[in-house]
């Protein structure tokens, strides 16, 4: 079931667009992964979802409605940004006391063993907190909300590698307990590929990538060996890049590899490696900015 | 081990079966949850259901209704089988290139595999 | 219970911002106006400015409600329209609690005959000519419209900015002055004055009152379209 619609968004600020006609959905109880690099989107489309921020134009459904100053929808959503600003003097008792008020789901359970997993100390002021201690404290909100359809924007700046497995594990944790609908955005690709379950990668403001995880592991390699083995190979195929040092030549090409063809570079003597999610989404980002750089050119030669 | 540049699911699938070919997972006995699944590699549970979901379905697994998921009788069997189909391709052609590469022959290469099988017998029957 | 009413109970979670900080500012204001009525050699009754500190501070509290408690409530997902009636109720609260305040310390302050140095810090004269009813009232409206004063402008500057907030202090000056203007022109003034000076203390409550509506509307206007980052 389609949780969130998104048609035809789009986000104009004075010089920039931040969202070019953005079309995507999200199911119910999936874990989504919104990846994409810094100001790529990914914050003002979640704060777009959580009437939190406005659209210039195009439509936004929330369990079938649109979410602004909607609060039968926002009771079922829970957005805590990075950098959350928190009511001035508040404690974390007391925020999580204000929280608690108005998620319907809200665990205090899970509250505490968070707290107590983070080490959170519960009796400074919030505002005094180290940068990794207040993602926590926004980390805790989100995970004891247990809302329906939970964000998570870059919710481990600050923490420590430590604390981001704890993230990680206590959220596949309670979400195979408590399933629902969770969004991560994330620049730390190659930590949450595991996690998420589609990828949803954003560049630019616009969509580059929207498929199940597992589809997206495989459709990319990398093929080392003799440059002219190589070249032979690629020709026909799409690269998104390129490397060489000497006589050998590196090669990364978008598409599944069959059988056949791994037969086929087994026997001219070229390697194969694999290609990471994050390595992927990487080059595939840099050759679209490549892309449209080259395009940019032609345009000014023409 | 999870690696890099294959779908999770399969990997998951791939290691119950390794345990059942290995003996680890006994026929008959009960199979790793899909939470166990999830929690012990650190991975979305819905990717560890896809891949029981997989193993049901080449009745590898069987469910028992209100007991849980259970290695099928004739799974260890049916997983020779099929593994043994795809030997020659895994393992015997990445083998040969190699072989050639090197500037080794079928005859050198059965030579080699005698010599190497007779020595491990030896260690085995020496310990 | 309803959303609104626990925007009420999130504004007192941390009792130390709409509760303690205005009694300890009161507490501390009348402690140091008493001890400097009592040092001056005066026989007759002693007036100060320092009941104002208190009812200056909801001012204060006005921006920080937005500033600080407007962003957490968009991340609990709280609508805006809950937010802000929520956050008036809370404050009307605290302000009539401050009326209380201000009536009971009058009261005391008479019977005490100024604390027993005739200072007045709580009782103004002409505040009580309607009773101590009308007067606490009086005081509650003001702390309120302070209130609302401070929560308008830092809407304001949320939405439009430190260029928006100077022009809209601006405008509402250029407004005042052309008022001013008008009714020099047709030489109302002593109209004016007259009314003004007839205005007993419930009547200037209900302008007071009037004007933080017309403020608090305007604070919701902006309200709905600002963003909370």
């Amino acid at each position: 079931m389609t949780v969130i619609e998104v048609d035809r968004l789009t986000k104009r600020y004075r010089e920039t667009v931040a969202l070019d006609d953005v079309t995507v959905s999200f199911d119910e109880n999936i874990i989504y992964g919104l990846l994409g690099r810094n100001g790529a989107g990914k914050t003002t489309l979640m704060s777009i979802l959580t009437a939190q921020n406005f659209a210039s134009a195009g439509a936004v459904r929330v369990f079938g409605e649109d979410p602004y100053e909607n609060a039968h929808v926002l009771s079922r959503i829970c957005f805590v940004r990075e950098g959350q600003r928190y009511p001035d003097d508040a404690r974390p008792p007391h925020a999580f006391r204000m929280a608690r008020l108005f998620f319907p789901n809200w665990s205090q359970e899970l509250a505490d063993e968070l707290v107590t997993a983070f080490q959170l100390p519960m009796k400074t002021r919030i505002k005094k907190l180290s940068r990794g201690q207040l993602s926590a404290v926004g980390v805790i909100i989100g995970l004891a909300s247990r809302a329906e359809i939970t964000f998570f924007d870059e919710p481990y700046l600050g923490l420590d590698a430590v604390a981001r497995q704890i993230f990680y594990d206590r959220l596949l944790e309670d979400y195979a307990e408590h399933p629902r609908t969770v969004i991560l955005s994330s620049h730390l690709i190659d930590e949450v590929a595991n996690l998420i379950e589609r990828v949803v990668v954003i560049d630019g403001g616009r969509i580059l990538l929207d498929e199940e995880t597992d589809a997206v592991r495989d459709r990319a390699a990398t093929v080392v060996g003799d440059s002219d083995a190589v070249e032979a190979f690629v020709r026909g195929r799409e690269v998104i890049h390129r490397e060489s040092l000497g006589r050998v030549a590196s090669v990364t090409v978008l598409g599944t590899l069959t059988d056949d063809d791994r037969r086929a570079l087994a026997a001219s003597g070229v390697e194969v490696g694999p290609v990471s999610l994050q390595q992927l989404i990487v080059r595939l980002t840099q050759h679209r900015a490549d892309q449209s750089g080259r395009d940019a050119a032609e345009g000014a030669l023409r | 081990m999870i690696e890099e540049g294959r779908a999770l699911f399969l990997q998951i699938a791939a290691s119950v079966e390794d345990a059942i070919l290995d003996g680890s997972l006994a026929e008959d006995s009960r199979a790793p949850s899909t939470n166990e699944l999830a929690a012990f590699y650190r991975i979305n549970p819905a990717t560890a259901a896809k891949g029981v979901s997989m193993l049901v379905e080449k009745n590898v697994l069987v469910k028992r209704r209100g007991i849980g998921m259970f290695v099928a009788p004739g799974a260890r069997a049916q997983l020779l089988d099929e593994r043994r189909a795809t030997f020659a391709a895994r393992f015997i052609d990445p083998l040969l290139a190699e072989a050639r590469a090197l500037g080794l022959g079928p005859d050198d290469l059965s030579r080699l595999v005698r010599d190497r099988a007779a020595a491990s017998t030896t260690e085995g029957t020496e310990r | 219970m309803n959303r609104t009413l626990k925007v009420v109970r999130m504004q007192f979670v941390n009792r130390y911002t709409f509760v303690w900080m205005p009694l300890i500012i009161l507490g501390a204001s009348w402690a140091m106006s008493v001890v400097i009525f009592a040092l001056i050699p005066y026989d007759g009754a002693k007036y100060g400015g320092g009941s104002q500190a208190p009812i200056w501070y909801f001012f204060a509290l006005g921006i920080v409600a937005l500033s600080y408690s407007f962003p957490f409530s968009q991340a609990l997902s709280i609508t805006r329209r809950e937010f802000f009636l929520g956050t008036m109720l809370a404050a009307l609260v605290t302000s009539l609690i401050l009326g209380i305040v201000f009536v009971v310390g009058g009261a005391i302050e008479q019977a005490t005959r100024g604390w027993g140095v005739n200072g007045y810090f709580f009782y103004l004269d002409w505040v009580w000519r309607s009773g101590p009813f009308a007067a606490g009232l009086f005081y509650a409206s003001i702390g309120l419209l302070l209130f609302l004063l401070g929560f308008w402008g830092a809407t304001v500057y949320r939405r439009f900015g430190p260029l928006g907030l100077t022009v809209a202090l601006v405008a509402i000056g250029v407004a005042l002055i052309a008022l001013i203007w008008v009714i020099t022109q047709v030489q109302a003034w002593p109209q004016v004055g007259a009314w003004m000076a007839g205005l007993d203390v419930p009547a200037l409550t209900g302008v007071i009152l009037l004007v933080t509506i017309v403020v608090g509307a305007g604070s919701f206007a902006t309200l709905r379209r600002a963003v909370p980052a």
